[in-house]
């Protein structure tokens, strides 16, 4: 009988769980696509680039579901928040406290499994969206990876089942301690006025010291470390708060004092609207300007660490290709893309020695970054005489570099002889030419890059001995980026989905804050009308007032994020890189959850007749 | 003295044409001068509520035509009725519906602003207003901190302060004790008697009805019956009284078609 009344209830009440279930289920969609990326065992097994994006993926999970939870928790709440008068009218037809708990938690879960099931599609849907453009990006196949993954569902049902069943149940024990009159009084509640501030000069000057230490710490990441590591996060969300709560009923104020512009129209009701609901939204305000922070950071940083995997290899490499004989094939292809310098140089090999022709070493230094000062520089020339201490020849720092640069594959396996031409000439040992090309732009001929590697496993195992083309490789420029670049866009994939995660879920909360208080504006909305107010002036204060509401913690969590990226400068070299397209995407969700919420609101309050 | 108000032939028919449809106002002709007092009595659902609505242009004619001021209002645009509630009328609701958001300065200086009037004008006339009510000190507070009295007052001060040509009550003391019912009544009469203000109110109670100058009482949609007051206000009370009994012997019902 009562579970009949609250299915009635919940159908009554259809809009509002229609935006509590969109934020669910990006999330669970979200979840289960990390969970799939980061436990297809298989796939794990087949290839080392995927297992480093699993590690990642994995990292991404832990900190959705901690994020998920207190989503949760305070949907689970509002959910309560609708239907506490309902209760409590069952409770005066003589419905037991035991009986409402129980179709509250029933409810709870039914939603939570609604959810899951419309989820989980999506997020098999997204998987296999991911799985392909990894796919694409790297280069690779995922023959063993399995989209529908069912440990992945497991877990996933797991999570949010458990996290639904605790949160629901905590706000049952609300629920059993709420008496009947407070139920039923529940909607009538009013904001309350909002307080005279008091010292909130102080307040606002040590928010700004709060965010003024945080953005420091954010700024001098690199040379704080780890004090900064601490110091930034803390200092920031004390920061926000203060702010937020001291500055935003003064900013009201401030308006309000501006008669000619306050008794204007109808900018009275406007700003007085403002004056209430900033006041009692404070809180969540700021809570959402760090989660807007949270959000654009991850994709940004997803974007920035993408693009560092290009621009950092550059650094450690400055030669694209290091080819040992190069053959008609590695030419040919070499032929294709525009070499701006190719260098060769000759060696001789032996069980115990390298050999190396000073000559040709001279008159063609290869290009190196010195260890010291950091710049890309050509050795000095070698000297007549190198001494030898302890079996080994003794070479300048830059030489030293440069000999790796030569010989990537061989050089550290014996000792290495720089020798005149004459004593290279008689020297004993197999002799092997290595070309060393270099082109302006390394990204540009990623194919190519990948094919000459191919091309050189014919080569390796001539070289080294018991080379195994299956299980072994050797250190080119072309395979450290491989791996660097999985991992960038396993981050990328990862930021931006838990991005977008967080961003949905940090806008249906905003969302349901505002709906939540347009129940009590429909009387006031209704005598504006009578009183004369046209139609489109009460859907103009509307929009500008949620504008306002959503501008707030738009701005102060866009500028955490300028500020923020700042920190990835100590591993990276372009934090800011394609920060707009990141910023764009944040706009796109955040102004279509503004003019959702407006359009809501407007159906709402302002009912056609 | 000039017609203020003018109903022609006033039908109201809620629902579609055919079978759901309810005629609450029939036919219904009446008109007001310049400076009246009139009360509209009847039983519940007679049209009461209806019938002010349609004065106050928030809700449409099915037939028929009302004239305000001298302008019909019954073939105006949504826009254009707005623009004329604004300029032209005042309301006081039964709850007085003072928007809580606002002082009460902002309250009553809200139609005001609506006309763009400028600051200085707001000020000097909310000044003065609210000076003849009393609500002078109470003029920064929010009406949660009010007593029923002072939000009551604070609503006339708002139905007034821009001198519209007809101010409209739907049971204005509906909410009231009978000691502020009284006060709220007083205010108007007198209101009304000095300023010649045009007060419309419905009203179900015989002892509001008595501050009135005229009563209409409407049954089924229309007009039954009119009183005018002529002796004291307890006379015209008692002849109230007189004609409430007599009417209720009647059954009452709606119409149907
Ligand atoms: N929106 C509507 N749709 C359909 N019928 C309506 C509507 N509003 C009122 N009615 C009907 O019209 C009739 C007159 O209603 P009205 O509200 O005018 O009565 P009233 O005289 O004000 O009654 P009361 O004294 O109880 O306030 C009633 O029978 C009512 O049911
Ligand atoms: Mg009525």
């Amino acid at each position: 009988m009562i579970l009949k009344l609250a299915i009635n209830g919940l159908k009554k009440k259809q809009r509002d769980y229609l935006i509590l279930f969109t934020g669910l289920i990006i999330s669970i969609a979200v979840f289960y696509m990390f969970l799939t990326m980061s436990l297809n065992k298989e796939f794990i097994l087949q290839n080392s680039v995927i297992n480093n994006i699993q590690v990642v993926f994995l990292v991404g999970t832990v900190m959705l579901s901690i994020i998920t939870f207190f989503y949760l928790f305070y949907t689970n709440s509002f959910l309560l928040s609708l239907r506490k008068k309902e209760y409590g009218l069952y409770e005066l037809i003589g419905a037991k406290k035991v009986q409402i708990r129980r179709v509250f938690q029933i409810e709870t879960m039914v939603i939570t499994a609604i959810s899951l099931a419309i989820g989980l599609i999506l997020g098999i849907i997204l998987s296999r969206v991911v799985s392909w453009l990894l796919m694409n990006q790297l280069n690779i196949e995922f023959t063993q990876f399995k989209v529908v993954y069912l440990p992945a569902v497991f877990w996933t049902m797991v999570y949010f089942l458990v996290a639904s069943f605790i949160t629901s149940t905590v706000h049952n024990t609300l629920l059993a301690k709420s008496s009947i009159i407070d139920l039923l009084h529940s909607d009538m509640h009013n904001d309350g006025i909002p307080s005279e501030p008091k010292g909130s000069a102080l307040q606002i000057l040590l928010g700004i010291f709060f965010l003024g230490i945080g953005y420091t710490a954010l700024y001098f990441m690199e040379q704080l470390r780890f004090i900064g590591l601490f110091t930034a996060p803390i200092a920031t969300t004390l920061g926000t708060y203060v702010l937020f709560v001291a500055l935003l009923p003064i900013i009201v104020r401030k308006w309000k004092r501006n008669k000619r512009v306050n008794f204007k129209g109808i900018n009275s009701f406007t700003s007085g609207q403002l004056n209430f609901r900033l006041s009692s939204l404070k809180w969540v305000l700021a809570t959402i300007a760090l989660l807007i922070a949270l959000s654009a950071g991850a994709i940004a940083g997803g974007f920035a660490f993408k693009n560092d995997a290009f621009t950092s290899i550059d650094e450690h490499w400055q030669y694209d290709a290091t080819l040992y004989n190069p053959g008609a094939a590695e030419m040919a292809v070499l032929d294709s893309i525009p070499v701006e310098e190719q260098l060769t140089f000759r060696m001789k090999l032996n069980d115990e020695f390298i050999y190396l022709v000073r000559e040709e070493l001279n008159a063609t230094p290869p290009l190196i970054r010195d260890m010291v000062t950091y710049e890309v520089v050509r050795p000095d020339p070698l000297p007549e005489e190198l001494e030898i201490e302890d079996g080994s020849q003794i070479v300048s720092d830059q030489w030293f570099t440069a000999l790796y640069a030569i010989n990537p594959a061989l050089e550290g396996t014996r000792s290495t002889r720089i020798v005149p031409l004459e004593e290279y000439e008689l020297a004993e040992g197999e002799e092997i030419s290595i070309l060393l090309a270099r082109t302006a732009d390394f990204s540009a001929h990623i194919e190519e890059w990948q094919k000459l590697d191919e091309l050189q496993l014919d080569v390796y195992p001539g070289l080294v001995t018991g080379f195994d083309p299956k299980t072994d490789s050797v250190a080119t420029k072309y395979a450290q980026f491989k791996t660097q670049y999985a991992i960038a866009s396993g981050t990328f994939f990862m930021g931006f989905f838990l991005g977008l995660a967080f961003l949905t879920m940090m806008a249906s909360i905003l969302m349901f804050k505002i709906l939540s208080g347009a129940n009590n504006d429909i009387r006031r909305y209704d005598s504006l009308r009578k009183l004369g107010v046209r139609r489109r002036v009460l859907e103009n204060s509307l929009a500008r007032e949620i504008f306002i509401v959503f501008l707030f913690p738009g701005i102060l969590g866009l500028l955490h994020v300028f500020v923020g990226m700042r920190m990835f400068t100590f591993i990276m070299d372009e934090p800011y890189y394609r920060l707009w397209v990141s910023i764009l995407i944040f706009l796109a969700i955040y102004g279509g959850y503004y003019f959702f919420t407006v359009h809501l609101y407007r159906k709402i309050v302002l009912p056609k007749h | 003295m000039k017609t203020i108000l003018k109903a022609k032939n006033v039908t109201k028919t809620y629902g579609k044409k055919g079978s759901a449809a309810y005629t609450a106002i029939r036919d219904l002709s009446f008109s007001m001068k310049e400076g009246e007092f009139i009360g509209i009595m009847g039983p519940s659902g007679s049209g009461k509520t209806t019938l002010l609505n349609m004065v106050a242009t928030l809700d449409p004619l099915t037939n028929g035509e009302i004239t305000i001021d001298g302008i019909v209002v019954s073939s105006k645009t949504e826009n254009q009725l707005a623009d004329f509630r604004s300029q032209k009328l005042g309301f006081i609701f039964q709850d007085f519906n003072l928007l809580e958001n606002m002082t009460v300065f902002e309250n009553v200086a809200l139609p005001l602003s609506l006309q763009n009037k400028a600051v200085k004008t707001i000020q000097s006339r909310v000044h003065q207003v609210a000076g003849v009510l009393g609500i002078r000190d109470i003029i920064e507070k929010y009406p949660e901190e009010l007593s029923g009295g002072q939000k009551q007052r604070t609503a006339i001060v708002r139905a007034l302060i821009h001198e519209p040509a007809l101010l409209l009550a739907d049971e204005p003391t509906g909410a009231l004790d009978s000691k502020n019912a009284a006060i709220l009544l007083d205010t108007l009469a007198e209101l009304n008697r000095n300023q010649q203000v045009s007060v419309l109110m419905v009203t179900h109670d015989p002892r509001s009805a008595s501050y009135c100058s005229r009563l209409l009482f409407i049954n089924d949609g229309q007009l039954d019956r009119e009183l005018f007051q002529t002796g004291t206000r307890e006379e015209f009370h008692q002849e109230i009284l007189a004609v409430l009994g007599d009417l209720e012997r009647r059954p009452v019902a709606g119409v149907r078609i």
